[in-house]
């Protein structure tokens, strides 16, 4: 059966939700220096911690930075490692699970055990173990939180590669004396498209959630602006006013990113298991 | 293998071959064979994270000393400390030796001393482990079964208001990460209407006994655990949910309508407890999670478990409390993970024979 899964999507009202969610925020995040005068690490000539005015929509921070500023550039962040993640460790669950699928054998079981192996792991506390060790930057967290990641989309991928691999185009391809390259990324990679899309959906979720929670705890450049970062410093003016304009949009800011993502990977779910999907005539039944 | 099972052309021979496999003596060596790898797994993981630990802080330009007790706390060394040091971390020796004195240093238990609190890695841990599995536990059990309620009535009544309401309002939930979770949750409760305590796990110097005592740490219990409450909901619920939808349309489920059974009935005797299974084996998938799974409730709300004591490590830069830590966590990981596959096989027949 044929689902045009955008369709599916864009039908949900989730999935709506979420893709609107989605495009506001890169939209800020790509539009960024237009929206404000300041730069993010500018100190300001406005005192700290002033209230919400027409010249600083959120305020000051203890630093006299324009707290909207750091705001909608500390969603290039998250978006950043969003997106290097999801692309990253779902290279790598594509590539490992598919060719474990396609040579099987002890490569195979090899890769599986190193998938069972990495599972096993507590994530978040090695990736503090070793951003402890060497100094933390952008590029350093999604290799990190890559490497953690791939192995729950190489089961996803591998499995549906051995079924894929008996069909007829695939089998064909390999009569004729295609390489694995070919048949992975030209046959097995545009078949599972919209699963794939899924996983990075996921990983994009978790990777936004992670990079937040590590700079909260301060595993982070700190040269760059995060909003975990922004959180644990606003979090300590409690006993002043400024919280309301300087923990709350922040929190929100992030909490409506990782909402938009699950919105629209569930609409996708939804879509992509034949059990869930909302099928007129099974519901007649009940 | 399992596919084959079900092919109509499979030769008598096959079918019959397979029978034999079945054999009580045969899947029995068969089964102790997959313990043996699901333990060759684990000792992997853990050989891993070893390696980690051994090798990070040596990779460290300059001298391991300082890397391992870190630069804070090479002003307070005294020579004769030092020369301790590295005596026991055979920091003289060849790499080879190092980590063979490492090795047999830890089969003795003995996971290096933490100079911040000034005593050993092992006792320090132990001291704020109770608190994680009073937090984490309860929260674990009380979401699951919120979850598992919510999901068999959102998932019986698929598509009405109640459903679409529940499965978005779940969602958004979902989306807000623990951390923000628990400082709204302080700074409402805690901070503008003074409704609980704003860090703790117990009221310091109070000298409280019996029910008074209960009282101090359940009010302490209070917002943590609903902020983790709140945020693990969703997980069982869309998983209860979406095995709810499925059961529905099995064939018995039609027969216990026509037979005339009572709605809550279905939901629950029928329906429900056929979605059990998925769900109980994702709660015990998480369970190891629960060591670390609250680190940031506990950072937020400074609950004294083992999430604020590796994050005080952390400000610390006590690499030997940090190093204990990871390698206490990953062993009880690795240790639930390997005692939940060999129940696994004991609670669900089902699974160990499609195997």
């Amino acid at each position: 059966m044929h689902v045009d899964y955008w369709k599916e999507i864009t039908g949900s009202n989730l999935g709506r939700a979420g893709l609107t969610l989605l495009g506001l925020m890169v939209l800020i995040a790509v539009f960024a220096p237009l929206m404000t005068p300041y730069t993010p690490h500018q100190n300001t000539d406005t005192k700290a911690f002033s209230p919400p005015s027409k010249d600083h929509w959120l305020g000051t921070n203890d630093a006299r930075q324009d707290i909207w500023t750091r705001l909608i550039y500390g969603a290039r962040t998250s978006l950043e490692v969003g997106f290097g993640v999801a692309i990253l460790s779902s290279f790598l669950s594509v590539l490992i699970g598919g060719t474990s699928a396609i040579f099987g054998g002890l490569y195979d079981r090899f890769w599986m055990r190193v998938v069972d192996a990495i599972i096993a792991i507590p994530g978040i506390i090695v990736i503090i173990l070793v951003a402890t060790y060497l100094k933390p930057n952008v590029l350093l967290i999604i290799v990190l939180l890559s490497l953690l990641m791939w192995p729950g989309g190489a089961r996803v991928i591998r499995a549906q590669t051995f079924s894929l691999k008996e069909r007829m185009h695939v089998s064909a391809a390999h009569t004729f004396g295609a390489g694995w390259s070919h048949i992975l990324f030209r046959h097995i990679v545009p078949d599972l498209g919209p699963i794939i899309v899924a996983m990075m959906i996921q990983d994009a979720r978790r990777a936004v959630f992670m990079e937040a929670g590590l700079s909260f705890l301060g595993v982070s450049d700190p040269s760059i602006v995060s909003w975990g970062k922004m959180m644990q410093f606003a979090r300590v003016y409690t006993f002043l006013e400024v919280w309301k304009w300087w923990l709350l949009p922040t929190g929100f800011a992030l909490s409506l990113t990782l909402i938009g993502l699950s919105f629209t990977g569930f609409a996708l779910e939804t879509a992509l298991d034949p059990r869930l999907r909302d099928d007129k005539h099974v519901e007649g039944v009940n | 293998m399992e596919k084959s099972i079900h092919k109509p052309n499979m030769t008598l021979f096959r079918r019959q071959a397979l029978e034999w496999s079945r054999a009580p003596s045969i899947s029995r060596a068969v089964q102790i064979l997959k313990g043996l790898t699901d333990f060759a797994n684990y000792a992997f993981a853990f050989l891993i994270i070893l390696t980690l630990n051994f090798v990070l802080p040596r990779l460290m330009p300059g001298d391991p000393l300082e890397a391992i007790y870190g630069e804070e706390a090479m002003v307070v060394m005294t020579p004769q400390l030092e020369a301790d040091i590295i005596q026991r971390f055979s920091l003289d020796q060849s790499l080879s030796e190092q980590f063979s004195s490492y090795l047999w240093a830890l089969l003795h238990g003995d996971l290096g001393y933490s100079y911040y609190y000034n005593d050993q890695v092992m006792n320090v841990i132990m001291g704020f482990l109770p608190w994680t599995l009073l937090l984490a536990g309860s929260a674990l059990i009380i979401s699951t079964l919120i979850g598992l309620v919510l999901g068999i009535e959102s998932g019986y009544l698929r598509g009405k208001a109640l459903d679409k309401m529940l499965l978005a309002s779940l969602m958004f939930l979902n989306g807000f990460p623990d951390f923000f979770v628990g400082i709204l949750l302080l700074l409402f409760f805690g901070v503008i209407w003074g409704m609980v305590p704003l860090s703790g796990a117990l009221t310091p110097y109070s000298d409280l006994t019996g029910l008074a005592l209960v009282s101090d740490i359940l009010h302490h219990l209070a917002t943590p655990l609903t902020a983790l409450v709140l945020v693990w909901i969703t997980s069982t619920y869309l998983l209860t949910r979406n095995t709810m939808i499925s059961t529905l349309k099995d064939g018995f489920i039609t027969t216990a309508k026509a037979k005339g059974c009572r709605v809550g009935d279905i939901k629950y005797k029928h329906a429900g407890r056929n979605s059990l299974l998925p769900v109980v084996t994702s709660t015990g998938l998480h369970i190891p999670h629960v060591l670390t799974g609250a680190l940031f409730v506990e950072i937020v709300f400074a609950y004294p478990g083992v999430g604020l004591l590796l994050y005080n490590s952390l400000l610390t830069r006590d690499y030997p409390l940090i190093q204990g830590i990871l390698l206490m966590v990953t062993v009880t990981v690795l240790f639930v993970n390997l005692s939940m596959d060999l129940l696994y096989h004991k609670l669900d027949p089902r699974v160990c024979r499609a195997r």
